[in-house]
């Protein structure tokens, strides 16, 4: 019977329109939408490169070694392994253009292949035409394919030639897509692709020298990739191998993809808690405008329980409604924002309706509608029939029972753990719950304040013959007052966008600005043994080189801790993942500290001694007398180490985890890398002398590096404001409808102010101020909180300093303080314009 | 001397059912100094046609002019301003400001007019209503006998030289109506100036110097 007429009320009620309900229908299509477009456009990109997956990674599987090729063994096991066999070979190098009196030198990535590459997907070029012709070159010169990039900044033209090390290139095309670029990762220049064979008289592949080789096998029909694997690592010399396999063409783009997602869909549901303002803020506020109703349907013999659910039905229709708009809302989004991201990304994404995507933010959306409709609801069982006696929109209603306060709690705790499974990241997820409601008691508090200050200052002797201010303080002060739901709304938002903000800023400032103030002008790598000594007397005569630090470089992989699988004993740590840079030297260098044990003598020649750097050794765990197992060239070497180090890795200095006394490493071909330190100045004169007399030798230019680091990172930074974004724009939407739904109180007091007296100037700036006053408190709140994140995020993620951003703070506030004057002023219209007759008539 | 004047004052209003003619030509004149009761039926336009006295709705025909100024011809904040210093209304559903304290409601339109000692004089103004305990408490605080009292008060507080009243017993028991008029009439003798009253009660009325009829729009005695 009670479900029955609640129903019957419901729907009565609603036949009015859902007007009262629009803040909440838009909150949570907004909320709903923006997860579930988040959620679509990472399935749609992982669905994308798992489709792709073997043209990204160039053929069914792929072995990866560290700067040697595959030995004769191990290409016959490949041969018989495989249908086919594509061997490829990447490095740095610079590409040297001559004009005759001056040179353009530019640092390119070189990828050299052989006849069947690619084994899968095909080379775009410009002109368009096959990678066979391009590479055949013309009059005796090979040819090569270049990155339009690197194309325009050395200023060539299609048929120019330019030089690899000591070999003469013609350029026949413009490489427009790789099918197999996402696998390499990060590479520092843009891509030169030619035949391996035509490399042989560069002197690029010399014994030493840093580069990766690559073996990609097309296996035969019905293959097992992990079979395949598991005979690679029996047969082959398995310490220096890397696998992959189709089954994951990118993982480096994939794993992205997915930590951004996961991040994204945190972001959102931060705009989840923002948009649950806004619906707790709409039923509220609709409650307190049914009040009468409600009073007269008790008086007329309605339960408690009837009223309940005579208006959760309502709000459930409400709430459905919205959560269908978002769903729809959010698989159109990322359909037409399609082009634009395939347009960043290696393979063609694939758009779908995703039912395990709209599953999860329907959880999301319901969880979230119950959480904050629930408490506003249970007050309407403390509503009583005497309210019609008094005025019952003023009525301060008690706080709901404990059961329903309880249930709230529940269901808040359910939303962050399936948030937490949802996103795989269950730690940042409890951190991101925790500084939201640490935000949200902050936003809380800081509207309970500025009502309370701006009531005090409303009836202080301060404010009087201010009319303007004194009544805008009176209304943020007094009772209906919006400072709840406007400061938290928008607070919430600018929080997360002033978070973003400061982190970005620092992390800019910490590699643009901080750093080169060390940091050396060039990394230079390959240089030969025998090139050292004439190298360091080049460069240490000019004038403009303050300091030039080399070390030999090897690379190598730690493959076991005293015997047992390193990853096993000290499980997932960078140091482990792939080969790291290892060196020698028979004295402890300049300015290094040992930390614990000591150094070998000079003229060691006994079993191989490590010096370990200390931080990384005490995060893995590591003691003096471990025994660890390093594979270089194929070789296990087995050392122990006998001292730690400290290794500043902030400067980009030199810096090894691993040095070995010089014997351990005696035979082990290798070169030699070197960091130069001087003024700018210098740059172009020291790249045009150590080209000019040694083209095998690549010189990294650090502000180079640098750029191309911020352009990564101003790429995720934009990733992230997309994500604010949407929750700025939640946060607008609540405070839009708080100033929609204060609107027929500000009418009100603008007639009853007009007929005391008060100019339309005078009530306008009172409106504007009292906007401007919310704006303020919300913008100066979400600047600490931010601040706050993005100390935590650069003091222990990131490990560096921070310091406060000014600017984007500034912009904060300033947004702030417009955005809700803005509001407000757009509902200042009917206030100022109305008629104080009809108004007043209207009440009475 | 007459402080308010209608010559063939009319006022319409477009409705949802059409153009409605509320007021159809009204001639009144009233002396300084004079009581003037407004008396009628419901929807006969008394209210309206005090409405158009204070500036609050603007004739669609004919002239109102008070204290010598034509209030068809003044723009909205010259209205404003016009009542600011020369008027002092009290309404059926007394129209307190919500978010404001009974202190701060008095005090608006001495604020308003640049009073420096308007907070004083609305706290003089409250205790002369009897309301010197109530000074802090808003409005929803307050008994709707309280609330007309702060609204008389704040009528009274710039020292009016018109006093409007529209049914400011209307929503009160007796005893509070009571109260009230006497109230009212005590601040008017008070400041010795005019009072319009609307009512529907001929024995409120009878206490004016004049009683005025309206009905459909019309005066009809």
């Amino acid at each position: 019977m009670t479900v029955r007429n609640a129903l019957r009320f419901a729907r009565r009620e609603l036949r009015g329109g859902v007007r009262g309900f629009r803040v909440l229908l838009i909150c949570l299509a907004l909320s709903v939408g923006a997860i579930t477009a988040v959620g679509t456009v990472r399935d749609s990109i992982e669905n994308g490169l798992s489709r792709e997956g073997a043209s990204l990674l160039g053929g069914d599987a792929e072995i990866t070694l560290t700067y040697r090729f595959a030995s004769d063994a191990e290409k016959s096991w490949m041969e018989e392994t495989a249908q086919t066999v594509s061997e490829i070979v990447d490095f740095r190098s610079m590409a040297v253009v001559d004009r005759g009196d001056t040179k353009e030198r530019g640092l390119t990535q070189v990828k050299g292949v052989d006849g069947n590459y690619p084994i899968y997907g095909s080379v775009q070029l410009a002109p368009a035409m096959d990678l066979d012709t391009a590479l055949a070159g013309r009059d005796g010169r090979p040819g090569a394919v270049m990155d339009p990039v690197l194309i325009g900044r050395l200023g060539l033209k299609i048929g120019d030639a330019f030089a690899l090390g000591g070999q003469e290139f013609l350029l026949t095309a413009a490489l427009q897509r790789e099918p197999d670029n996402a696998g390499g990762g990060f590479g520092l220049g843009p891509r030169t692709l030619v035949r391996t064979d035509d490399l042989a008289n560069a002197g690029l592949l010399a014994p030493g020298t840093l580069f990766e080789s690559a073996y990609r096998l097309k296996l035969p029909p019905g293959a097992q990739p992990d079979a395949v694997e598991q005979d690679a690592r029996t047969s082959l010399n398995a310490a220096g191998l890397r696998w992959r396999d189709s089954r994951n063409g990118a993982p480096g783009i994939s794993e992205f993809v997915d930590r951004l997602g996961a991040f994204l869909v945190l972001v959102g549901l931060a705009g989840l808690a923002v948009g649950g303002v806004g619906v707790y803020a709409a039923v509220r506020g609709y409650l307190t405008e049914k009040t009468n109703t409600i009073a007269t349907l008790k008086t007329l013999g309605a339960t408690s329980g009837t009223i309940i659910a005579t208006y959760a039905f309502q709000i459930g229709a409400v709430a459905v409604a919205g959560i269908c708009l978002g769903l729809i809302l959010g698989s159109l989004i990322p359909v037409a924002f399609a082009p634009i991201i395939e347009s960043r990304l290696p393979v063609p994404i694939v758009v779908a309706v995703y039912p395990a995507v709209l599953a999860e933010a329907t959880t999301y959306g319901v969880l979230a509608a119950a959480i904050f409709t629930l408490w506003p609801l249970a007050r309407t069982e403390t509503v009583r029939g005497s309210a019609l006696y008094r005025n019952g929109a003023d009525a301060t209603l008690p706080r709901p029972r404990l059961r329903y306060v309880a249930t709230t709690a529940v269901l808040i705790v359910g939303l962050v753990l399936l948030a937490g499974w949802f996103s795989g990241l269950m730690v940042l997820t409890l951190w991101s719950a925790g500084g939201l409601a640490v935000a949200f008691v902050a936003l809380w508090l800081i509207a309970l304040a500025t009502r309370r200050v701006a009531k005090v200052f409303s009836q202080s002797r301060r404010a009087r013959g201010y009319s303007a201010l004194r009544i805008a303080l009176g209304s943020v002060g007094g009772p209906r007052s919006e400072a709840a739901p406007v400061i938290l709304s928008l607070g919430l938002g600018l929080t997360v966008l002033s978070a973003i903000g400061q982190i970005d800023a620092n992390l800019r400032t910490a590699i643009a600005t901080n750093l080169p103030e060390q940091a050396p002008s060039f990394f230079v790598v390959d240089i030969q043994t025998h090139q050292l000594q004439d190298f360091l007397s080049k460069v240490r005569a000019d004038d403009g080189v303050s300091k030039v630090e080399t070390a030999p470089m090897l690379r190598g992989v730690i493959t076991r801790i005293n015997g047992s699988p390193a990853s096993e004993v000290v499980g997932d740590h960078w140091v482990l993942e792939g080969d790291r840079g290892v060196t020698y030297s028979a004295e402890l260098p300049e300015g290094a500290r040992l930390t614990a044990g000591d150094w070998w003598p000079a003229d060691y020649t006994g079993a191989a001694q490590i010096s370990f750097a200390a931080e990384q050794a005490a995060e893995m765990g590591l003691s003096l007398g471990d025994v660890l197992t390093v594979n270089i060239l194929g070789r296990d070497i087995e050392g122990t180490i006998t001292s730690f180090r400290e290794v500043d890795f902030s400067t980009a200095g030199i810096g090894f985890i691993l040095s070995m006394n010089p014997a351990a490493l005696a035979g082990a071909p290798h070169s030699h890398i070197a960091t130069i330190y001087g003024e700018a100045e210098a740059d172009v004169r020291l790249l045009r002398n150590v080209g000019d007399t040694w083209p095998n030798v690549t010189m990294i230019r650090v502000r180079d590096a640098i750029a191309r680091v911020a352009e990564i990172l101003s790429g995720i930074a934009s990733a992230a404001n997309y994500g604010a974004a949407a929750t700025l724009l939640t946060g607008f939407t609540v405070l839009i409808g708080a100033a929609a739904a204060g609107e027929p109180a500000r009418t009100y007091e603008a007639a009853i102010l007009k007929t005391l007296g008060a100019s339309r100037r005078t009530i306008l700036v009172s409106f504007a101020m009292r906007s401007a006053i919310f704006g303020l408190s919300a913008a100066v709140i979400a600047v600490i909180a931010g601040a706050t994140a993005s100390w935590a995020t650069m003091t222990f993620v990131m490990e560096t300093d921070f310091s406060f951003e000014p600017f984007s703070a500034a912009v904060i506030i300033f947004g702030g303080v417009l955005a809700t004057t803005l509001a407000g002023l757009a509902f200042a219209w009917r206030p100022l314009s109305a008629r104080p007759a009809r108004i007043l008539r209207d009440v009475d | 001397m007459a402080v308010i004047t209608l010559e063939g004052a009319e006022l319409a209003l477009d409705g949802n059912v059409g153009r409605v003619d509320i007021l159809r030509g009204i001639d009144l004149s009233i002396e300084k100094r004079e009581t003037v009761g407004l008396i009628g039926p419901s929807g006969s336009g008394k209210s309206s046609l005090l409405m158009l006295v204070a500036g609050l709705e603007l004739a669609t025909g004919g002239r109102v002019d008070v204290l010598g100024h034509d209030m068809t011809s003044m723009g909205e904040d010259a209205l404003a301003r016009f009542r600011r210093d020369h008027m002092g209304i009290v309404f059926q559903s007394f129209h307190l400001i919500p978010t404001m304290t009974a202190l701060e409601n008095v005090a608006t339109p001495l604020e308003l007019s640049g009073k420096a000692d308007a907070f004083d004089r609305a706290a003089s103004e409250l205790e002369a209503v009897g309301l010197a305990d109530r000074l802090h408490h808003y409005p929803a605080q307050l008994s709707g006998g309280e609330q007309q009292r702060v609204a008389l008060a704040r009528a009274a507080a710039p020292r009016p030289e018109i006093f409007l009243a529209d049914e400011p017993t209307g929503n009160l028991d007796a005893t509070n109506g009571q109260i009230i008029m006497d109230a009212l009439f005590a601040l008017r003798d008070k400041h010795d100036s005019t009072l319009v009253l609307v009512t529907h009660a001929p024995e409120l009325a009878e206490r004016c110097d004049r009683v005025v009829r309206l009905a459909d729009g019309r005066i009809t005695a």
